[in-house]
């Protein structure tokens, strides 16, 4: 059953889009995370020129990311202030992103920025995840104790002005950090298309030292107000939302994600990150492999912006 | 279309010029005459099988063997384009360029390849055939002066010109938008043919241009153009339409349908 996306301009096979949905739903719901990262590649192999992919991608991690967000404050692990801290940083990056990825399509470069984007962050936090839970779980193993939970913060951390208490999160820090992290996150949201979870998660628990029962439900707090900008920003200024298929994955998309949520409990955390680590890492060498093979058909047809 | 060598009404008042190039001044030139079915064409959005169909005749009292061409031509649309090239190891993206005059849609249906229907030069002159479409990229040439000769056509992209056209062709007949029927028009009966012509999914929307021309002997003897407009209905195009002409609403009204979605979904799951 093909169902014809008015704004990408392409027909797709609608039960393949909403399985796909449920797939990445059920990945986000378990570690926590949007799922943009894995949606936008897989979508764009599917034939959705990649502007949509990523601008639709915003609307579909808000939503996902709100049906899980209530399921983990009724736990009360949100920590609202420093989610609020976060978002304020993800607004000014949302809208810094937005401008850059407008710039670079019409550089023709949009491609190039986010296969790069993709293979060196998701590489590299793929590689250091991966590193690290493999570590912790081969410890268990061998029956060795965890190393002391170093409860010593970056010097960084405390040296820096604005301090601002989390009650939550058991911190006082400064808001600098948090900030500048919720901006990163935020631009590269309207960039690569993706919620920014992967990124987000770990710089919480090694970076903000923040304690893992609070991390996930913060991040998505963060996750659902900067998408929800960067979907609104992306349909005013670029044209490149597109409902329909926002609306396909969404249906898939909450089922998996419920169902994710009550799997992840079976895991051990360590667990977990060790299978997101590979997928991460395995999303961000597809997305750059193409960088290094010499294509099939040189030229490409820009859409849209033909002027 | 104001190079084509013959008017469209040629074939009812041939001048006076022409006449000795016909061979027999006794038989009376052939008429082509054509019409479309609908000259209207509504595309849904979730269509299979949208389609032009034109029936036409050749009336010619000679019976000389004829040949039908009909291209059908979409709005003109510029043509962005990319070539990926190796910079220190890496494949990205060249600088764009941009091409202007290329059809949006563009059929060429005939009864029999068009090489054996006429010459590489009546071809040309008639824009029929994918090879024979004439589109440039301007902003890429300028008339400069040089070693003292004025009014020299520079173009940058040199000799690599031809693979830039060439890949626009055929990017645009991957996608289904150009293409080439050698069976496209089919004699039904004797002098009446019928040309059908599929419209893809990308068909751009707006005003189309059937040119039917009549050949005989490698030469085009009669011509008619038929205009018909493509439109695009149902609820698809209408998003389509709100996001371009109103996009910060159709944004906000988006991002609260899919958070609405989203908390509906934890409401409907929630297990206690």
């Amino acid at each position: 059953m093909d169902i014809y996306l008015p704004i990408a301009e392409v027909a797709v096979n609608a039960p393949l889009i909403v399985a796909l949905g449920a797939l990445v739903g059920f990945i986000s719901g378990m570690f926590g995370i949007g799922g943009g990262f894995l949606m936008t590649p897989l979508l764009v192999f599917f034939g959705v020129p990649a502007p949509v992919a990523v601008g639709s991608m915003a609307n579909h991690v808000a939503a996902s990311s709100m049906s899980s967000v209530i399921a983990y404050s009724r736990r009360r692990a949100v920590d609202l202030r420093m989610g609020a801290v976060l978002a304020t940083g993800g607004v000014i990056g949302a809208y810094a992103g937005v401008e850059i990825f407008r710039l670079l399509r019409l550089l023709g470069q949009a491609d190039l920025v986010v296969s790069v984007s993709y293979l060196v962050f998701l590489s590299v936090i793929g590689g250091l995840m991966l590193t690290e839970s493999l570590g912790a779980i081969l410890r268990r193993r061998r029956g060795e104790p965890q190393p002391p939970h170093r409860d010593r913060r970056p010097v960084w951390l405390y040296g820096l002005p604005l301090k601002m208490r989390f009650p939550r999160s058991r911190l006082y820090i400064s808001v600098i950090p948090p900030l500048l992290l919720g901006a990163f996150v935020g631009m590269l949201s309207a960039i690569m298309g993706v919620g920014g979870g992967f990124i987000l998660v770990p710089a919480m628990v090694y970076l903000l030292r923040m304690p893992a029962g609070m991390v996930v439900g913060t991040s998505l707090l963060q996750i659902i107000i900067t998408t929800a900008l960067t979907g609104v920003l992306q349909a005013g200024r670029n044209q490149t939302v597109d409902i329909v298929l926002a609306t396909l994955l969404l249906v898939g998309g909450v089922m998996g994600a419920q169902l994710g949520a009550r799997a992840s409990a079976r895991f051990r955390a360590e667990e977990l990150r060790a299978i997101l680590a590979l997928i991460v890492l395995l999303v961000g060498l597809r997305m750059g492999l193409g960088l290094f093979f010499r294509p099939e058909e040189p030229f490409i047809l820009m859409s849209g912006m033909g002027g | 279309m104001a190079d084509l060598p013959l008017p469209p009404h040629v074939a009812e008042a041939p001048p006076a010029a022409e006449a000795p190039q016909v061979r027999a001044p006794e038989a009376p030139k052939p008429i082509i005459s054509a019409a479309l079915t609908d000259a209207n064409i509504q595309v849904k959005s979730n269509f299979r099988g949208a389609r032009i169909v034109l029936y036409g005749a050749v009336f010619d009292a000679a019976a000389r063997p004829s040949d039908v061409v009909v291209l059908v031509r979409g709005p003109e649309q510029p043509v962005r384009i990319t070539r990926k090239i190796q910079v220190a190891g890496l494949w990205i993206n060249s600088r764009p360029v941009v091409f202007r005059g290329a059809p949006g849609f563009y059929r060429a249906a005939s009864n029999r390849p068009l090489a054996d229907i006429a010459n590489f030069g009546t071809l040309r002159r008639l824009g029929a055939g994918i090879d024979h479409l004439t589109f440039a990229a301007p902003a890429e040439q300028r008339v400069e002066t040089r070693y003292g000769v004025r009014d020299v056509v520079v173009n940058q992209l040199g000799a690599d010109y031809y693979d830039w056209k060439s890949a626009v062709v055929r990017l645009k007949e991957a996608a289904g938008l150009y293409r080439e029927d050698e069976h496209g028009v089919r004699f039904v009966d004797r002098g009446l043919f019928r040309a059908e012509i599929a419209l893809p999914a990308g068909a751009p929307t707006g005003v189309y241009r059937a040119d039917i021309i009549l050949f005989q002997n490698g030469k085009p003897v009669a011509q008619r153009t038929r205009t018909l407009t493509v439109q695009k209905v149902g609820a698809e195009r209408a998003l389509y339409v709100l996001a371009h002409d109103r996009p910060w609403s159709y944004g906000l009204a988006s991002m609260a349908f899919a958070l609405a979605v989203g908390w509906a979904a934890s409401a409907a799951f929630r297990r206690d």
